[in-house]
């Protein structure tokens, strides 16, 4: 069995179904706008290995990081999360969403432990699925393993 | 988080003027579950502030979805699970005693998006009694859209997450994308067709088991007793009938007796009752 | 009723002991196999219920399965995987081993909740939960 590189409407179909049951949110294509620096960026990666190897690499704004995970946990509005708690949030939002699209790519393949950190690649706006977070972008971007 | 009263009398109107059905106090933790996903989707942070934009500015569409909204049933597979259980272990079984012809029709008669049929055909599919039978499943709603949705049998990850055990999921399903789809087997057993409860039915035959559960509590009395008096009609004098957890038929149609099964009750026509019944 | 929750991810624990309280439960939380192992030997009655995520450090949710079910003295834990794995060849794995359900992430609260209905496991009266 030949798996194919996922492709973005089925990475864009998994984030709608995470906002929709993990953040209570709808996952709106994000109107372009202006791009964040990321200074204050953060970045999960997941890795894919078996039958189609690569990674799928999501990064956001701090702040969206932080109402992300408050979403997620059903935080108060003003309750600031510690920072442990924003990574763990970000990682299992792009832990789910790297699930679906494993499960929809079939084949063997099989899935790592996320990891957070700051963001140390800029993403390429062009390759990636741009999805809105109350009107900030989060960007997940497939890439294939070199070689 | 809770409507306003003023948010849900418009609704309450709304919905009793475009569908004759009525929703009492009591309901509004209903109405603002079933607007939240709306209100949100029209970019307002909360249920009241989407029904005064609603009242003020009367946009059809949106007027059209909230009604839609609250008179489509919520759907999960083997909804409330003690009546699949009950028509697996105890329903079933009876009628196959009953029947020479190795056949039995079902109907359900608010379908939605179709998990209450093919729940209805997997629980068929489990009942040992039933091995080699011929079970016909009629599916009904009143939208189109519902019915096409059903007809496709294709769920999303999240759909099937409602209600489905693992074991039916993998023995009935098959993984296509991110979504599942139904297996032939499941599928060839139910058939779609839109009608409106509260006209004449059209001739469908005769059945051995309804389905009308949680549909009869969005309709006022007399349409109820009518319904219910219509569903005799189109009964096996030995069949059964299902409603909803919150629903009876004492007080309504008469006609009826409940009988206990399982945490939960069916519904049959009182012996005296099957006489009546023209065939 | 009891419940541990085994998951790596202390969101997904946050939320999963949240809707299980919610339900009714005593929530106890492992972050992988081994640690939910030592906290089910440490106490002498087994919780009703235990969701586990199949992907964690140190020991994954399907070795913990597997080791739970080969212990007669843990026989009445109720099993259910809680994890993004979704192939049907894992879902049959996880079953085969011994897991009596299977919880796909992402899901919704009420998701979870019919499960539990599935799986009999209604700490309080259904009358409560309407």
């Amino acid at each position: 069995m030949t798996v194919e590189t996922p492709d973005q409407a089925l990475v864009r179909a998994a984030m709608e179904q995470v906002w929709e049951s993990m953040l209570y949110a709808v996952a709106e294509p994000w109107a372009p706008g202006d791009h964040p620096d990321f200074r204050n960026g953060l970045q999960a990666q997941i890795a894919l290995t078996g039958e189609w190897n690569g990674e799928l690499r999501l990064t956001l704004d701090g702040t969206v990081a932080a109402e992300i995970a408050g979403a997620m946990l059903g935080a108060d509005e003003d309750e600031e999360l510690p920072e442990l708690d924003v990574h763990d949030a970000v990682g299992e939002v792009l832990n789910v969403v790297g699930g679906s699209v494993k499960g929809a790519l079939g084949g063997a393949t099989a899935l790592g432990l996320p990891g957070v950190t700051p963001v140390t690649v800029a993403p390429d706006h062009d390759d990636c699925v741009v999805v809105a977070w109350r009107g900030s972008p989060v960007y997940v971007q497939v890439v294939p393993a070199a070689g | 988080m809770s409507i306003s009263r003023d948010a849900f009398n418009f609704v309450r109107e709304l919905v009793h003027a475009e569908s004759a059905i009525v929703l009492e106090p009591g309901k509004e933790y209903l109405v603002e579950s079933r607007l939240l996903q709306l209100a949100r989707q029209a970019g307002h942070d909360g249920v009241d502030g989407y029904v005064a934009h609603l009242s003020e500015r009367r946009p059809s569409a949106g007027l059209r979805q909230v009604v839609e909204a609250l008179t489509t049933n919520e759907t999960s597979w083997f909804r409330d699970v003690d009546p699949f259980n009950t028509l697996k272990n105890t329903v079933f079984p009876a009628l196959a005693a009953n029947r020479t012809d190795r056949r039995l029709r079902v109907w359900a008669a608010a379908c939605s998006s179709g998990q209450e049929p093919y729940s209805i055909a997997m629980t068929a599919n489990d009942t040992p009694a039933l091995a080699g039978w011929k079970v016909e499943i009629l599916a009904t709603d009143l939208s189109e859209e519902m019915l096409t949705k059903a007809r496709a049998g294709e769920y999303s990850q999240l759909e099937v997450n409602r209600g489905m055990p693992a074991s039916s999921l993998v023995r009935h399903f098959t993984r296509s994308g991110l979504n599942w789809r139904l297996n032939p087997a499941i599928t060839q057993q139910v058939t779609f067709r839109q009608l409106n409860l509260v006209r004449p039915f059209p001739p469908m035959g005769r059945f051995d088991v309804v389905f009308l559960r949680n549909v009869l509590i969005y309709f006022d009395l007399p349409t109820k007793r009518d319904i219910l008096r219509r569903v005799r009609q189109v009964m096996a004098p030995d069949g059964h009938l299902f409603l909803g957890a919150a629903e009876m038929t004492m007080g309504v149609d008469d006609a009826w007796e409940r009988v206990p099964a399982g945490r939960s009750s069916v519904y049959r026509i009182r012996e005296e009752q099957r006489a009546c019944v023209p065939w | 009723m009891r419940a541990l929750v085994v998951d790596d991810s202390r969101a997904m624990r946050r939320i999963v002991g949240r809707i299980l309280t919610d339900a009714g439960f005593e929530v106890q939380e492992a972050g992988h196999g081994q640690e939910a192992l030592d906290l089910l030997t440490e106490h002498d009655t087994p919780p009703d219920l235990a969701c586990i995520d199949w992907n964690m450090p140190v020991m994954d949710g399907l070795e913990f399965v597997t080791e739970v079910r080969s212990r007669p003295e843990w026989r009445s834990i109720t099993l259910m995987m809680v994890t993004t794995e979704s192939e049907q060849s894992r879902i049959v794995r996880a079953l085969a081993a011994g897991a009596h359900e299977y919880l796909i992430k992402p899901f919704t609260a009420d998701a979870l909740q019919e499960k539990l209905d599935l799986l009999g496991l209604v700490p309080l009266t259904a009358g409560d939960l309407a």
